[in-house]
């Protein structure tokens, strides 16, 4: 098992408190503010790196315009979804479809990195999938499994 | 003319414009999955964390435009949304960080992307234990295919 197997369930552990932390405050102010805040403390972490990480004269206009998209595809992600809710989506199928993106992930890694996938990994990555849908759907009122 | 406006207002009903952005949501974020994979070939993880947010300045800026002016004194609800807020960031933050060294460090994006997807996991489980909420039978069954699933992709 790779030091990065690690790392990606450091990734979904720290991500998966922050559905809660959002939750609660989301609760309390709007999407949008609330998006600004979480933004202002990603501002912060970039400060605290600052002082570590000398970042040089070394990366190129594009490597930075490449590494900034990576914000705006993030950002815009949040913001679209926001909006989905705005208009009417119901969460029921809205977080559902939208937790579909490894699948678009999965097809630009295979035609644009030729990454190849195992039996096993394929087996996992349809797992992964059913679960994010089963995981994303609120139980209905008189349901009760606890 | 005139049959075509009941036509296009029966596509728009079949096609809500909520529907296009749930789709819009899930291609920009599967391709920043993309996009991380291949700037790690030309940036460290931290650094590529810092100039990241370069790219949350437009975001950031339409919320600030959109969101309807407010007092300048907080009241104690909302500064505790934004306390929440704020540690979502810094927790979002330090994951991110993780998710770019797992790929750094030689995860393929086609496996790292979906493992780490699996965040609700932890979600429904901390909503349950610290919030009190119910858990369905879809949640359940969830939580025992997300297991499954990072067995299978950590192999």
């Amino acid at each position: 098992m790779g030091t990065w197997v690690g790392l990606s369930c450091v990734a979904l552990a720290l991500w998966g408190i922050t559905g809660v932390t959002q939750k609660l405050s989301t609760n309390k102010i709007s999407s949008l503010h609330s998006f600004v805040w979480f933004s202002g403390a990603f501002v912060l972490v970039a400060a605290v790196l600052l002082a570590f990480v000398p970042l040089g004269g070394q990366l190129s206009v594009t490597t930075i315009a490449l590494a900034a998209l990576g914000g705006l595809l993030n950002g815009g992600g949040a913001l679209s979804s926001f909006a989905a809710f705005e208009r009417g989506g119901r969460a029921s199928i809205v977080i559902p479809l939208v937790s579909l993106y490894p699948l678009v992930t999965i097809g630009g890694a295979w035609l644009y990195l030729h990454e190849r996938v195992t039996a096993v990994q394929a087996a996992g990555i349809a797992c992964a999938l059913v679960a994010v849908i089963l995981l994303s759907r609120e139980p209905a009122p008189q349901e009760t499994a606890r | 003319m005139s049959s075509s406006a009941p036509a296009s207002k029966n596509a728009a009903s079949r096609f809500p414009a909520w529907l296009w952005l749930s789709i819009l949501t899930m291609i920009l974020w599967g391709a920043w999955g993309i996009q991380s994979k291949l700037i790690m070939e030309t940036m460290t993880p931290l650094a590529n964390q810092i100039v990241f947010v370069v790219g949350l300045v437009p975001p950031v800026s339409w919320c600030l435009l959109a969101r309807p002016r407010r007092a300048a004194t907080l009241s104690r609800e909302r500064r505790s949304g934004s306390v929440y807020a704020f540690l979502t960031g810094i927790l979002g933050a330090v994951g991110n960080i993780a998710f770019f060294v797992a790929l750094a460090t030689g995860g393929p994006a086609s496996i790292v992307v979906p493992l780490t997807s699996l965040f609700p996991l932890v979600t429904v489980v901390l909503a349950a234990a610290w919030l009190r909420e119910r858990v369905g039978r879809a949640q359940i069954a969830g939580v025992g295919f997300a297991l499954v699933a990072i067995v299978l992709l950590s192999l």
